[in-house]
């Protein structure tokens, strides 16, 4: 219903090309197929929509937030190919075809992924509000990384802003999902 | 979330996306990671009718071509930038200045063109104008300057503030154009026009393919810092990249590249400052002497709440560390070998 | 029976798993089929008369549904003080004219975001624009342009004051002459933003004659009563329902224009109307914090004993009254509660200004107040000759000392804490150590102390809470509590107490919270109370519950209830282990003998319970609270002499909460406030000109990361205990510990560096001012004593 005047662009066949509708016209909505913590969804998205926007609103997983929806915050990092990535500033339309991941993904059915179980245990959850953000962040860089250093936490975290708990008890962690530094739960 | 309507377009190639960009007369931008481009939709400091995706493009892996020198796709990603072995080896300052842009989620999206593409920074523009700043300045095509309201038309003192484009100039690095006729090969520094309403010398229909960085001769340094509050997720109040080249006694300088980006509307390299280092044994006097000409001719633009003096403050004492530094790593190295 | 199994235990939060799995419902989560989206039109001036406003373009687009200006309010006004001296000040939406940059005008609701965005542009206004003043001291003097008429108690030499406080004791004039030493010294602190992650956001949905609403609140009663009340509707048509909040630290109390703007065009529109501010919004025209002028003259004993203190507090509070007439009055608590002071004058100002309204801020005050005290005690410490320990030692309240307003300090005291800090931070081994021989290189250490106090569960509306706790016939339990969970955790707070009290498992205590139709009225999470007042209601009506329990138990066991003991739903004869009931056979007896009493316990709490009434913000008269946390804490900061760029390594906090029912939790407290503070000492600032806010974003305005941590250690001065069916007193925790540590750090700062700051933050460009000053005199005096005699 929006291909009014609307004309496939095609270039590297060489066809005559027109661009009537471009210029503040309506445009074209796309099917797109991703996968989200395994499972396909088709998605019928105009390009301006917003990778969250169809994590949250269309597929109705809302443990990715929307926090500065200017790609800084962090709050909604997501993992896609396992990049965090700020979903607030993704295209949906460059998601297609894509494996996206997102905190409903984290745990096994009721087992908590061992990122998780950290941050219960040190107190690294206040409000919540950063955590599904933190989280991919974090369980990114423990799958490249699973050693990693505070000043690897740091630079992997950085783009993560929590308000809450002054980071201390998210960097220990991530320190004990890794194993290291013998960090103990202290919530018990 | 961005509230106008465009259309998006999927490039195979970049020629096609060239092509594109070409069609459509200015109205077209390629999209890239969009860390830059997607936040200024979002604040409609830019409204393209169309975008054109180069996310389909694989970029090519950075490799060391037979002169020595290196070439890196543009659509390389920051975060590959900063982990790549290769990079890492040859270019350790890009690899650096890539390492300290944004924060991590930025890396992982943003790529080296869309990096040296990036608009220039204003308090007053990187907002919507919704309510505040309503009437359009100078840079969105309107009648006024708001920091600098007795400015001329022509002029707009925004801040350029790439991270890279330091290091690229100090490595002196070249940038390989794609335009519709084909291919330019230019200096990254040509690259800038140091006009804050137009600071790319690049056509609507032009796109950065390759950068190329030529291999290091023995006696190469480096030195490279980004002065920032938080030590991270912000764009440098003063990024500084200097490359010296040393003669084999290891004190005296034979050539000397420096640049200060983030406080002018491009990089500025100081080219007085770096002439008086060439021939000269680099003591502490000498490089205190040519940071402190640097932060004078620099001229640092006030930004981001950062007055002109303390942004020469900063220019002038990180600018000599970051000499020593280069200093120091060339001794160290000597050292380990 | 003192052991005991769940309170004083870092047990996790109840809400954890949840939040690590994105199953926490937050207001922006909750989806309702149909829903509008809403839109605000904002004033783009900061002070102008609004001639005329036109809504037909806009109401004529397709898609727009709705579109409010005043003209559809009922015209009450509501503010965050509603009192006879200063009734409410401020409308929902602008009448007649704006007076800051952001004031609501209009609000529309439409299909989609983009139809809403095009129908604001399609609201005409024909503006007048009236001559704006920003700064305080300005907007005071006669003659400035008038943003509100003069308060009519304000002095008539002013100008534009939204309020007054004043209040005085002893004789300031006579122990000034008595002094051995006086000084005076002007404190500034920059414009500052709470920054909670989850951005205001608002669903409203009036379905036949109920008005059901999700907010991000700090509590759920007081936004019922101001909704209600602005909307002229009973509370009992008001539902505001629960849903997890994403941070607030102050900045989500009052009543805020899209709440009425989202409820009333889903009154008009009959369908769910949601409102979202951008954080662009939330930093250019919702409320930030106050920014404080403090003028202070001391004069102290040659031995640091302070004889008199003269006080005045200009407050730039905005366009409304705010919270600005509570500031000035919080101000002079600040100032009386750490130390003694016989003779003491101080006055307050409230001061409109064509700025965004301001709202509380974790600490409301305190940490400007207590920045200010706190430099200048460590200045007089220094012209005396004595050490920062001793002076603040000299002056420290005692446990059991009166306050000038008829409270008591009890158990609590700042003395212990100020000796605890010292103690553990070897403060006098290392102040003035680099600067007694500066290391080399460029950077130095530098080390200070800061005090604070802070009170918990001060009268405001709604001033009491209540609990309910209901027995299911297993043994479990219910609860049923208004207290909103914000990140503090007050539901793994109550759900300890509840278990403690009934001696069930933490997995047994299910908790239902923060709705106003079917939890009882509670303080909400604002005045630092929740602990201790819902705490003690939710402690009272387990109380009940076990004490019913017990009752049945005694009749069918046919034992005292001296000789019954509970354990892990079970009660046993002391003296008989055989003789034991489970809670289900309890409840199942009452039921069939109490006649149908399934067993259910209700509490209610309030502070300073025979209290009839909240102080006076005029006149400071009037009680408080019984529960005064008194904290010292020490910074150690890092300075580079050459860049004058700063950080906190290390910060300790000695507390006195009390008892801390979760220790982790308020570890949790110290360590984010330790973090806040930092950030108003050395990052963030809320540039504004003219009234335009300049960096309305995260990077802009710069809020610490994760680059920023410092060493955060802290060490509780336990001076409460906890006991199994008595009532128990904690104190603040949650707001009162930023107030020493940023005082420390400025005073660290001048420990490292010989710059003494007057303003907040400590950037790099004004350290390295002061750097400049210090050496410039340094050389007119080297030249002067060279120069011939």
């Amino acid at each position: 219903m929006h291909e009014t005047g609307v004309v496939m662009l095609d270039v590297s066949k060489g066809k005559d090309v027109r661009v009537g509708a471009v210029a503040g016209a309506q445009s074209r909505t796309r099917l797109i197929s991703l996968c989200v913590n395994g499972e396909w969804h088709e998605v019928a998205v105009k390009p301006r929509i917003m990778l969250v926007e169809v994590i949250r609103d269309t597929i109705g997983l809302t443990g990715t937030k929307a926090s500065c929806e200017s790609g800084i915050c962090g709050a909604c990092t997501v993992l896609i190919e396992g990049r965090p990535v700020l979903a607030c500033i993704t295209l949906a339309v460059e998601c297609d075809g894509k494996q996206i991941r997102t905190v409903e993904g984290l745990a096994e059915g009721e087992k908590l992924s061992v990122v998780q179980e950290a941050f219960l245990d040190q107190g690294a959850v206040q409000c919540g509000f950063c955590t599904p953000g933190m989280l991919m962040s974090a369980t990114a860089l423990l799958e490249r990384n699973p050693k990693p250093t505070r000043q690897d936490i740091n630079k992997a975290l950085e783009g993560n802003l929590c308000r809450c708990t002054g980071y201390n008890a998210i960097v220990d962690a991530v320190l004990q999902a890794s194993g290291q530094e013998n960090v103990k739960p202290v919530m018990k | 979330m961005i509230l106008f309507d465009f259309d998006y377009e999927r490039a195979d190639t970049l020629e096609q996306a060239v092509a594109l960009l070409a069609r459509l007369q200015g109205d077209a931008r390629a999209l890239a990671g969009g860390t830059d481009l997607l936040p200024g939709m979002r604040m409609e400091n830019i409204r393209p009718g169309l975008l054109v995706s180069l996310s389909g493009i694989e970029p090519e892996a950075p490799q060391v071509l037979a002169d020595g020198s290196i070439r890196i796709d543009a659509l390389t990603r920051l975060a590959t930038l900063e982990n790549s072995e290769l990079v890492r080896r040859v270019v350790p300052m890009l690899a650096q200045s890539a390492h300290v842009v944004g924060g991590n989620q930025i890396r992982q999206m943003g790529t080296l063109g869309g990096n040296l593409c990036q608009e220039v920074r204003c308090l007053h523009l990187d907002q919507k104008h919704d309510y505040q700043f309503v009437a359009p300045c100078y840079k969105r095509g309107g009648t006024c300057c708001y920091p600098f309201p007795r400015n001329a038309p022509e002029v707009c003192w925004s801040v350029y503030m790439s991270d890279i484009a330091p290091a690229l100039i100090a490595l002196n690095a070249q940038v390989e154009i794609l335009g519709e006729t084909g291919t330019r090969r230019i200096d990254v520094e040509a690259l800038f026009t140091g006009n804050g309403l137009k600071p790319l010398a690049l056509s609507q229909a032009e796109l950065l393919r390759a950068v190329l960085i030529p291999a290091a001769a023995p006696g190469f340094t480096w030195g490279f810092h980004k002065s920032t509050v938080r030590g991270g997720l912000e764009f440098g109040m003063a990024v500084l990249a200097v490359a010296l080249q040393l003669a084999e006694d290891g004190r005296t300088c034979t050539d000397a590249r420096i640049v200060v980006g983030a406080v002018r509307e491009g990089p500025v390299r100081p080219v007085a400052a770096e002439r008086s280092l060439i021939g000269k044994t680099l003591d502490e006097e000498r490089m205190e002497q040519a940071a402190a000409d640097t932060s004078r001719v620099v001229n640092p633009l006030p930004h981001h709440g950062f007055s002109k003096r303390h942004l020469m403050d900063n220019i002038r004492v990180h600018l000599r560390r970051t000499l020593a530094r280069a200093l120091q790593r060339a001794r160290d190295q000597e050292a380990g070998r | 029976m003192s052991e005991l199994n769940y309170v004083g235990k870092s047990v996790k939060r109840k809400d954890g798993p949840d939040k690590v799995t994105g199953k926490a419902v937050y207001t922006q989560d909750v989806r309702l089929p149909n829903t509008l989206i809403g839109r605000i039109l904002r004033s783009p001036h900061p002070h102008a008369r609004i001639l005329r406003i036109d809504t037909s373009r806009a109401r004529a687009l397709p898609g727009v549904k709705a579109v409010i200006t005043v003209e559809d309010t009922k015209g009450i006004k509501h503010g965050f003080v509603e009192t006879p001296r200063y009734p409410p000040d401020q409308e929902v939406l602008a009448r007649g004219k704006v007076v800051h940059v952001g004031e609501e005008i209009a609000a529309l609701a439409a299909v989609d975001q983009i139809t809403a965005q095009k129908a604001l542009g399609l609201i005409d206004i024909e503006w007048e624009i009236l001559p704006a003043v920003f700064e305080p001291e300005d907007a005071m003097r006669p003659g400035a342009p008038e943003i509100h008429p003069n308060h009519p108690k304000a002095p008539r030499e002013f100008a534009n004051i939204g309020g007054t406080t004043e209040t005085q004791w002893g004789d300031i004039e006579k122990g000034f002459a008595e002094s051995d030493y006086v000084r005076e010294d002007r404190f500034e602190c920059q414009l500052r933003t709470h920054g909670y992650l989850e951005p205001h956001v608002t669903l409203a949905h009036w379905e036949s004659d109920k008005l059901n609403v999700w907010t991000s609140s700090m509590g759920v009663f007081v936004k019922r009563a101001k909704l209600a009340k602005v909307l002229d509707l009973p509370y009992s048509s008001v539902r505001i329902h629960k849903t997890y909040v994403g941070g607030t630290f102050g900045g989500k109390i009052d009543l805020y224009s899209h709440e009425y703007c989202a409820s009333r065009l889903s009154m008009i529109t009959g369908r769910p109307v949601q409102i979202t501010a951008s954080r662009e919004e939330i930093f250019s025209a919702y409320r930030h914090a106050q920014p404080l002028i403090l003028e202070i003259k001391t004069g102290v004993k040659k031995d640091g004993t302070l004889v008199a203190q003269r006080i005045r507090a200009i407050n730039n509070a905005g366009a409304f009254r705010g919270s600005g007439v509570v500031v000035i009055f919080l101000a002079w608590g600040f100032t009386m509660i750490p130390y003694r002071i016989p003779n003491l004058k101080y006055e307050g100002f409230s001061v409109y200004t064509n700025h965004t309204v301001r709202a509380p801020q974790r600490g409301h005050g305190a940490p400007k107040v207590r920045f200010a005290i706190e430099s200048q005690m460590d200045m007089i410490a220094e012209a005396l000759g004595i050490d920062p320990i001793t002076i603040r030692m000299r002056n420290a309240r005692e446990p059991g000392e009166q306050l000038p307003n008829g409270d008591n300090t009890h158990r609590g005291g700042l003395a212990a804490c100020v000796a605890l800090a010292a103690e553990k931070s070897d403060f006098l081994a290392k102040v003035g150590r680099d600067r007694a021989s500066p290391p080399k290189g460029t950077l130095r250490r530098g080390i200070g102390i800061g005090a604070s106090a802070y009170m918990g569960g001060t009268l405001i509306y709604p001033n009491g809470s209540a609990v309910i706790v209901k027995m299911n016939d297993d043994g479990s339990a219910i609860v049923l509590t208004g207290a909103i969970d914000i990140g503090q955790g007050s539901e793994t707070v109550i759900s300890q107490i509840v278990a403690e009290e009934l001696s069930i498992g933490m997995d047994d205590v299910k908790i239902i919270s923060s709705d106003t139709d079917t939890t009882p009225q509670d303080i909400g999470a604002w005045i630092s109370g929740m602990t201790y007042v819902t705490g003690n209601a939710a402690r009272q009506a387990a109380g009940r519950a076990r004490e019913k329990l017990l009752q049945v138990a005694s009749e069918k066991m046919g034992a005292e209830v001296e000789n019954l003991v509970l354990k892990d739903k079970m009660v046993y004869h002391r003296l008989n282990p055989e003789l034991k009931m489970s809670y289900r056979e309890v409840i199942a007896a009452s039921v069939a003998t109490h006649r149908g009493d399934t067993i259910i316990g209700e509490g209610f709490w309030r502070t300073m319970r025979d209290e009839p009434t909240h102080p006076s913000l005029a006149t400071t008269k009037g009680r408080w609270t019984e529960n005064y946390a008194f904290s010292a804490q020490v910074a150690e900061v890092e300075v580079d002499i050459e860049t004058g760029e700063a950080r906190l390594v290390k910060a300790l906090t000695v507390h006195d909460c009390g008892f801390p029912i979760n220790p982790q939790l308020v570890k949790g407290q110290v360590d984010g406030q330790i973090s806040m503070a930092l950030g108003h000492a050395f990052m963030e600032e809320v540039l504004t000109k003219d009234g335009y806010t300049l960096n309305p974003n995260w990077l802009d305005y710069r809020m610490p990361t994760i680059h920023n941590m410092a060493i955060s250690e802290d060490a509780d001065v336990i001076t409460e205990q906890y006991r199994v069916g008595q009532p128990y007193r904690t104190k603040e925790v949650g707001e009162g510990l930023i107030s020493g540590i940023l005082a420390a750090m400025g005073n660290a700062v001048y420990d490292a560096t010989g710059v003494r700051l007057y303003s907040t933050p400590f950037s790099a460009e004004k350290i390295l001012a002061g750097l400049r000053a210090l050496e410039y005199a340094a050389k007119k005096v080297r030249s002067a004593s060279k120069a011939p005699a």
